[in-house]
C-alpha cells in the first residue's frame, strides 16, 4: 500500500516533470501551490525589508526552475523549496554579516545586569507576535544576527565563518543585539496594550 | 530571552502571504525562462492532462500541434499586465494563472 506521504510525492514528481516538459500551466500550478509557503518562510526572516522579500523569493523559484531536473521525490517539493530558501537566506544573512558594522559596533546599548522576568505578563501567542514586533524594529544587522542564530541554528562559530568575522566579534554583535532586543521588550512592555 | 527571540518565529501575520503582483511577476519570468529553453509544450497536450486553459488558450489548442500551439498568448494579455502592476487586479479569464493569483 502506498503511504499518503509517497502519494504526495508522486504527484509533485509528475508536477516538476510537467514543469521540465515546459508546460506553463504546470509552471502557473507551482507558483500557485507554493509561493505562499516560500513568502512567508523568507518574509519572516527578512522583515521588514518586503522588496529584499519579493526579490529573494523570485530568486528561489528561479534556482528551484533551474535545478529542478535533480529533484528525486524523496522529500515534497515544498521541503524542497523550503531547502533552497534556506540556503538563499542564509546566503543574505552572510553578506548583512560581512559588511562593515562600524556605526553598530559603536553603538552599544548599555543595559544594567538585572533579573528581569520578560515573559511575564504575556501569553505565549502574544509573546511571539511581540517577540517579531521588535526584531522588526531592531537594526537590520543585529535582527538578522539573531535570527541566523536562533532560528537556523547556527553556531557563532558557524556565523564567523561564513561571515568572515571573528567568533569573537560575532559574539559581540550577537550580545548587543540582545542587549537590544531586552531593552525594546522592556520599553513596550510599559506601553498600554489598548487592546479592547 | 534566547527563548523569546525562538518564539517570533512562530508569529505568522497575514502579509506574510505573497502578494498577487509577485505570483504574476515569478509566473511571468519562468515562463520567459521556459521559452528561452525551447517551445512551450503545446496548450492541446496541456489541456489532456487536466490542466484549464484560458479562452485565448483554448483557440490555440484548437490548432494543428507545433509552432502556434506553442506560442505564449500571457505576452500579450492584458491580464499579466494587470496582474504584475496591480494587486488583486480585476482580471476574470476563467482558466487564467494570473486571475487565479488575483483571487478570481
Amino acid at each position: 500500500m502506498t503511504s499518503p506521504a509517497l502519494k504526495t510525492h508522486q504527484s509533485d514528481l509528475e508536477l516538476a516533470a510537467a514543469i521540465l516538459a515546459r508546460d506553463r500551466k504546470a509552471t502557473a500550478r507551482l507558483v500557485e501551490i507554493h509561493s505562499d509557503t516560500v513568502h512567508r518562510y523568507v518574509w519572516r526572516r527578512l522583515a521588514p525589508n518586503v522588496e529584499m522579500v519579493e526579490d529573494l523569493v523570485q530568486e528561489v523559484f528561479i534556482a528551484a526552475w533551474r535545478s529542478l531536473k535533480n529533484y528525486s521525490g524523496e522529500a515534497s517539493l515544498q521541503t524542497w523549496l523550503l531547502g533552497i530558501a534556506r540556503n538563499k537566506v542564509e546566503d543574505h544573512y552572510r553578506g548583512i554579516l560581512s559588511r562593515p558594522l562600524a556605526d553598530l559596533e559603536t553603538a552599544a546599548d548599555e543595559m544594567p545586569a538585572s533579573e528581569i522576568d520578560l515573559e511575564a505578563g504575556f501569553d505565549a501567542g502574544r509573546q511571539s507576535e511581540r517577540a517579531a514586533e521588535i526584531l522588526m524594529k531592531l537594526p537590520y544587522e543585529y535582527a538578522a544576527a539573531l535570527r541566523w542564530r536562533y532560528w537556523e541554528n547556527r553556531s557563532a562559530r558557524e556565523m564567523a565563518a561564513a561571515s568572515g568575522r571573528t567568533e569573537k566579534a560575532v559574539e559581540r554583535l550577537l550580545a548587543r543585539a540582545r542587549q537590544k532586543f531586552k531593552r525594546l521588550w522592556l520599553e513596550m512592555g510599559l506601553e498600554p496594550e489598548g487592546r479592547a | 530571552m534566547d527563548d523569546l527571540i525562538r518564539k517570533a518565529e512562530e508569529f505568522d501575520p497575514s502579509e506574510a502571504k505573497a502578494s498577487s503582483r509577485l505570483k504574476s511577476r515569478i509566473l511571468t519570468k519562468l515562463v520567459e525562462l521556459e521559452q528561452a529553453e525551447g517551445p512551450l509544450r503545446n496548450l492541446s497536450e496541456s489541456r489532456d492532462a487536466g490542466e484549464q486553459l484560458c479562452v485565448f488558450e483554448q483557440a490555440l489548442a484548437m490548432l494543428p500541434s507545433g509552432e502556434l500551439q506553442s506560442k505564449n498568448p500571457c505576452a500579450v494579455c492584458h491580464a499579466r499586465i494587470l496582474g504584475e502592476k496591480v494587486e488583486n487586479a480585476p482580471v476574470f479569464w476563467p482558466g487564467c494563472a494570473y486571475a487565479r493569483y488575483c483571487g478570481h
